[in-house]
């Protein structure tokens, strides 16, 4: 019975063309477009160093952190990020005016005021490391307050550790799109748990006119339950795994050459996947359509904050709405591949895995307790 | 006759509504039983409740003295059941469709593979085995309907409407099945608001409306308690209104009614009310075109009982 009921769900869920396409070849064609897009842009920017100015002025001057570090950034080195020129309002604004620069940074009463006229990857780099460098300032005062016997060299070789952090992540160090093909990893296994849905959809009395018929057999619910959802998983694990080798082997996405924490991650993400699939399935009693929608916004929703359409979102909610990160399960993907590929520590993958797991263990209980009962008020 | 079926007290609301009220009735071992009502009455339900699909707010349901729940695998394994709606998997052909709900009963695959066939061939859908049934007609998909409800051979069999929106060549086709089905031993709890299609196939008749039994029995039985005899129809053109209370008069007469040139006389009991009513029309000197007589229908009982016509 086991086997049968496997045999035909797996059958019938790849036999729907319009699901198969969706979550096997739509992430194919849309990690394709990124890779026709990016190859050009990867390539400018890459040696492009992001031209900005600083107004100079006596604040400026007893500033001995900032100064520090725009100094190393700007350096010729093969960390260098910035082109920076030192001058005043009249000519910042001037510069500013004639897209010389993409923004400036002024120092009045302490405060730290920066002027940029549009929004893109540059300006956001360039407003996040300047939020580092306050940040880390804080942190110093904070300390120095209290211990008076500081070591200064220590401090600064930690502050330039994090400003080597923020510009590997921006600069040639992670291409802007890795990040967006990860999110597309992510995508397609959060996604594809409408395969999920299906099959729990396909053999509920209360969700399908079929799921009826299937409920008033002989076989166990238990049994019918685990052998659908398990035919479910695999046709998912196979759309993930192909579109992984698709990036792997045809768009050369760099994974870190990690390649048994990269599956591990697929997996797990699969598995997040298929339980979100199967809790909306068993939360919702309505058409399968709406289903997909619901499916395919937080899919969808999860994926854009996670970087999908630009990097720039991602620090974003990472610095403004961290939580949201946290419990986004895009997010655990994404920056769980890209801790494989940057992190030479294993927490930061680990943490993303356990997060996942803590994701689908939530959504299984959730399915738990709507999928117990056995007779409906309503059919 | 063994009782296998139990309904006692069956009451089930949906929020405040009663879809079904306090329905007590048996079902007979090797019958065809037929649930009679019009749209809304509370046959699908009573069916869903018997299936132990649906919760209900009173009463309970024993197959052989045993009372059923959604875990009662063993009785479940002697149901088969035909659903209103058309229950079947689009992405499936025909025979894998079959092959698939009647594989969730019959583990054996020689067996099983005897079984489709054999349900193929009641339906009569050998053509069409490898069709998905978007290619099959209204028609063609109910019958596979039907195929997926009954190929495991079981005891008991429930079909709910199995008959709408399907052309007369289908329609009997289907009734031939179903009464096949009954000849090889299985008990037939059938729906229906096509009151000639009871007529035709049931044994026994249970007449439901607004979720309550308002008669059972057999064909006889019931015509019984309308205390209609015959009605007699003759076509009469251009009657004079006189003549219409004239008829009303005669022995036995229970209604007269002139429509569309039809005169419809309805007796009760009674003997030789047909050679009466000619020898008075001789008398009287009426030319008529046609006349006929007949036995009063469901519907006529239907009508008696709740006043209202058991058609749309
Ligand atoms: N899911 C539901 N929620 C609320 N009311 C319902 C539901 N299903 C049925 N009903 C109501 O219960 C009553 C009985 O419905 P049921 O479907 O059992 O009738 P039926 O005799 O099968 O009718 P039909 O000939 O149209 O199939 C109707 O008044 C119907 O509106
Ligand atoms: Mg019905």
């Amino acid at each position: 019975m086991f086997l049968h009921n496997f045999k035909y769900s797996f059958l019938f869920l790849l036999k729907n063309k319009s699901l198969v396409f969706w979550t096997f070849f739509f992430p194919i064609i849309l990690g394709t477009f990124f890779y026709m897009t990016f190859s050009n842009i990867e390539n400018n920017e890459k040696l492009k160093k992001i031209n900005i100015a600083i107004i100079n002025n006596e604040e400026l001057k007893n500033d001995k952190l900032l100064l520090s570090v725009l100094g190393y950034l700007s350096e010729d080195n093969n960390n260098e990020i910035f082109s920076t020129i030192y001058t005043d309002l009249e000519k910042a604004k001037e510069l500013l005016e004639n897209k010389e620069i993409i923004g400036y940074l002024e120092i009045k009463n302490s405060k730290y005021l920066i002027t940029i006229k549009e929004n893109g990857i540059e300006q956001t780099i360039f407003k996040y490391i300047i939020d580092e460098i306050i940040e880390t300032k804080i942190i110093i005062k904070d300390i120095s307050s209290t211990e008076k016997n500081i070591n200064l060299e220590e401090l600064y070789n930690k502050i330039n550790n994090n400003i080597t952090k923020v510009v590997d992540m921006s600069s040639d160090n992670l291409s802007y799109t890795m990040i967006e093909y990860y999110t597309l990893i992510a995508m397609s296994c959060l996604y594809g748990g409408v395969f999920g849905m299906y099959a729990i959809n396909n053999i509920l009395a209360n969700m399908s006119k079929q799921g009826a018929r299937v409920a008033i057999s002989s076989i166990k619910k238990r049994t019918l339950l685990l052998s659908s959802l398990l035919a479910a998983f695999l046709i998912q694990l196979i759309g993930s795994l192909l579109l992984l080798s698709y990036t792997i082997f045809i768009l050369n996405v760099d994974y870190g050459n990690n390649i048994v924490n990269t599956l591990i991650m697929t997996v797990t993400g699969s598995i997040a996947g298929l339980t979100l699939g199967v809790a909306i399935a068993a939360l919702f009693k309505t058409n399968e359509n709406i289903k997909i929608g619901i499916i395919l916004s937080i899919t969808m929703l999860g994926s854009f904050l996670s970087g999908m359409m630009g990097i720039t979102m991602k620090y974003i909610v990472d610095k403004n709405m961290p939580l949201l990160n946290i419990i986004n399960p895009a997010n655990m993907i994404t920056d769980g591949f890209y801790s494989i590929y940057y992190y030479q520590s294993m927490d930061r993958f680990y943490f993303n895995i356990i997060s996942l797991l803590i994701f689908s263990s939530i959504m299984v209980m959730i399915s738990i307790v709507r999928l117990r009962s056995q007779k409906y008020d309503s059919i | 006759m063994k009782k296998i079926i139990e309904v006692k007290h069956l009451t089930k609301k949906y929020r405040k509504i009663k879809a079904i009220d306090n329905l007590s009735f048996y079902v007979f071992e090797n019958e065809i039983l037929g649930l009679l009502g019009p749209n809304g009455s509370g046959k699908t339900t009573t069916i869903n409740a018997m299936l132990s699909l649906l919760s209900y707010d009173k009463g309970n349901i024993c197959y052989l003295g045993k009372e059923i729940t959604p875990d009662s695998y063993d009785i479940k394994k002697e149901i088969g059941v035909v659903f209103q709606e058309i229950a079947v998997f689009d992405e499936l052909t025909v025979y894998e469709n079959i092959d698939y709900f009647c594989g969730l009963y019959i583990e054996d695959k020689k067996i099983r593979k005897k079984y489709v066939d054999d349900a193929i061939k009641l339906v009569k859908l050998e053509q069409f085995v490898n069709y998905k049934p978007k290619a099959l007609s209204g028609g063609l998909k109910r019958r596979l309907n039907i195929a997926c409800g009954i190929a495991h051979k079981p005891k008991i069999i429930f079909l709910d409407e199995p008959t709408v929106a399907v052309d007369p060549q289908s329609r009997n086709n289907i009734l031939e099945g179903i009464k096949k089905l009954r000849e090889n031993g299985a008990t037939i709890i059938y729906t229906t608001h096509y009151m000639e299609e009871v007529e035709k196939i049931c044994d026994r008749i249970i007449i439901l409306d607004k979720g309550k039994i308002i008669c059972q029995g057999t064909k006889e039985e019931l015509k019984q308690l309308t205390g209609i005899e015959e009605k007699v129809t003759i076509e009469i053109n251009n009657l004079d209104r006189n003549h219409i209370e004239k008829f009303k008069k005669l022995q036995n007469v229970k209604n007269v009614e002139y429509r569309f040139e039809n005169l419809e006389i309805t007796f009760i009991k009674g003997k030789n009310n047909f050679t009466k009513l000619i020898d008075y029309l001789k008398k009287e000197k009426i030319s008529y075109n046609k006349i006929y007589s007949e036995m009063p229908t469901l519907n006529d009982v239907f009508l008696e009982l709740t006043g209202k016509d058991l058609k749309d």
